[in-house]
């Protein structure tokens, strides 16, 4: 292990070194600010170190067998890291309502990054096994936290049961490819592939490979497994749905990538591009087209933001299409633009739900419950009309930018269902995506007394409302700076 | 003693898995579902060995070791909500649990 090493591998020994700190910070003193500010403490050092390795990193570096750290895997670390900062400050307000203190809230979120940073860097199936079991297992923790919420129990049993046979088909997938190749790191397969295929076609190979892709598309909840994504987000408090909506999304589709991209050098040649190639863009069309209908009639906010985040990740699998290995630059640019502008924009609607939640109660928020909103809290309305026509990919917004990048890799790619689905989708997405800022604007009932209405915004809240606004327009008119960012990784 | 092709241990594997995962479907008790997810945990372990021994290599059984560590990491998990439920419902019948919906 060289200093290299040791200074690339930085971001992840902190937070793991911080999650033990933190265990021994709890035996000393039950304290929730402690831990707070603790782990906030922790979450922003490793940022600072991600933010140093970006800049002086130039090339991929290995590390063992196991875990690869390369610049993409290092800016996805950082969205990973901003939206746990921001659900740390969003449990703060919401864990304070009853009387115990949650120490344990704060480990698992760290437990969270931690998996979610893992699984960025791996190049190896038993490093993404873990990293994946780190987030999954740390995350059934939090969705079933509120104890006093009648929701709870359900959705995190639903969330442990499904999760857990997800995990295992994907398990079963890598056994298979396993067999077959002989090896378990991600590059090696591609010796192995030429191996395999002398002997003719492998159909263990292949069904490993479908279970592998099955059971990732669970946890992205791609069309036909998104089922249980509705009813985790309704279920789980508001902050754990806005880590389930960004960090788990994030991490899954880096891998995901990562993993695709070190196998289609081979799969390109062959067969089985074609096949492996046609599952994932039915997964593709099925999402847009399934997440964008049934978002038309949710009345839930939760499960309308969950249709919507299921047909995202239907948009963002277009990418996976590329058949030639120079696009590889340009689809991982899209990919990291795209989900920093979803990240954001999720951000900014989640931050927007909480805040606007009535106190120490844990209900269902329906989008009536914003009537009127733009009338009597400015502030939080601007927030949800730029996160909402961002989500929409209306132009000026960094949405708009990030489905022009992905409109453009499908052209190249010449994928033209997809095509057609992305504009089908993203036309019946403004129809749903509207409704909510016509709500924003109409007026209040004045029989209903509005006192209820009148939401308490925090200083720290107010800045953070601006931050993101700001950072969603500026990028949107001027996306060189972020592109510039990600040209340089 | 003559080596067991390969194929055998996916074909055995594959059969446990199955019987699992039927487990998972039709058990409407809380604590079969989680016993039938051990089954399928399980049955990739010996898919997992079974191909490690194959190509001579430890990293199979290793694979093993990890998914033993999941199965008790879930199962803790499963059992804690298992009481919960418990306490809130007086039943462990799976069916009471749909309340979710839309």
């Amino acid at each position: 292990m060289n200093q290299l090493m040791f200074f690339s591998l930085s971001p992840l020994l902190i937070v793991s070194f911080g999650t033990v700190l933190s265990l021994l910070l709890i035996a000393w003193r039950r304290s929730q600010k402690l831990i707070l500010v603790f782990s906030l403490i922790i979450f922003s050092v490793a940022f600072i170190c991600c933010c140093s390795l970006i800049v002086n990193l130039a090339d991929p570096v290995q590390i063992t067998q196991l875990i690869k750290v390369d610049n993409y895997a290092i800016f996805a670390f950082m969205m990973v890291l901003v939206a746990s900062m921001v659900v740390a400050l969003l449990s703060s307000s919401w864990l304070t309502h009853s009387v115990e203190v949650h120490d344990e809230f704060y480990i698992l979120l760290q437990l969270v990054v931690l998996g979610a940073g893992i699984l960025v860097a791996s190049d190896h199936f038993a490093s993404l096994f873990l990293g994946f079991e780190l987030l999954s297992i740390s995350l059934v923790g939090m969705v079933g936290y509120s104890r006093d919420n009648q929701y709870s129990v359900e959705s995190s049993f639903k969330y442990l049961i499904l999760s857990a046979s997800a995990s295992s088909f994907m398990l079963l997938g890598i056994a298979f490819i396993y067999s077959q190749s002989g090896s378990l790191s991600f590059a090696s397969d591609l010796f192995a592939m030429e191996h395999v295929a002398n002997e003719g076609s492998n159909q263990f190979y292949h069904a490993g490979l479908l279970l592998f892709l099955v059971g990732i598309a669970f946890k992205l909840s791609l069309a036909p497994f998104h089922l249980w994504t509705p009813d985790v987000y309704q279920g789980a408090p508001t902050p754990v749905t806005l880590l389930l909506a960004t960090v788990s999304k994030v991490a899954m589709f880096i891998i995901l990538m990562k993993f695709w991209f070190s196998q289609s050098a081979f799969l390109t040649t062959e067969n089985s591009m074609t096949s492996v190639g046609n599952l994932i863009s039915t997964f593709a069309i099925l999402s847009m087209l399934i997440g964008n209908a049934l978002a038309l009639k949710q009345q839930n906010i939760k499960r309308l933001l969950a249709y919507s985040s299921i047909a995202h990740m239907g948009y963002l699998l277009i990418v996976l299409m590329i058949v030639f290995p120079q696009g590889m630059d340009l689809a991982w640019q899209s990919v990291l633009f795209y989900l920093c502008a979803y990240v954001l924009a999720t951000l900014s609607l989640f931050m927007a739900l909480q805040l606007s939640q009535a106190k120490g109660v844990e209900m269902d928020m329906h989008v009536s419950d914003w009537q009127g909103m733009f009338w009597h809290s400015r502030l939080l309305a601007l927030l949800i009309i730029t996160a909402i026509l961002s989500l929409a990919g209306i132009p000026l917004t960094m949405g708009f930018i990030g489905k022009f990048y992905i409109l453009n890799v499908a052209v190249q790619a010449q994928q033209w269902w997809l095509i057609a689905s992305l504009i089908i989708g993203s036309g019946i997405g403004l129809f749903y995506y509207l409704r909510i800022i016509f709500v924003l604007f109409e007026g209040v009932n004045e029989g209903e007394n509005s006192s209820g209405l009148s939401f308490t915004i925090s200083p720290s809240a107010k800045v953070a409302a601006v931050l993101s606004i700001a950072t969603g327009l500026v990028l949107g008119v001027f996306p060189d700076f972020l592109t510039k960012l990600i040209f340089i990784l | 003693m003559s080596a067991i092709p390969l194929s055998h241990i996916l074909i055995l594997a594959c059969t446990l898995f199955t019987i699992g995962f039927i487990g998972v479907i039709v058990r409407k008790n809380t604590l079969f579902i989680l016993m039938s997810l051990e089954v399928m945990l399980n049955a990739v372990g010996v898919a997992f060995i079974g191909a490690g021994s194959v190509w001579q290599q430890a990293d199979g059984q290793v694979m093993f070791i990890l998914i033993l560590t999941l199965a008790a990491a879930e199962v803790a998990l499963g059992l804690a909500l298992l009481i919960q439920m418990q306490r809130r419902f007086n039943s462990l019948d799976i069916d009471l649990l749909s309340k979710l919906k839309g």
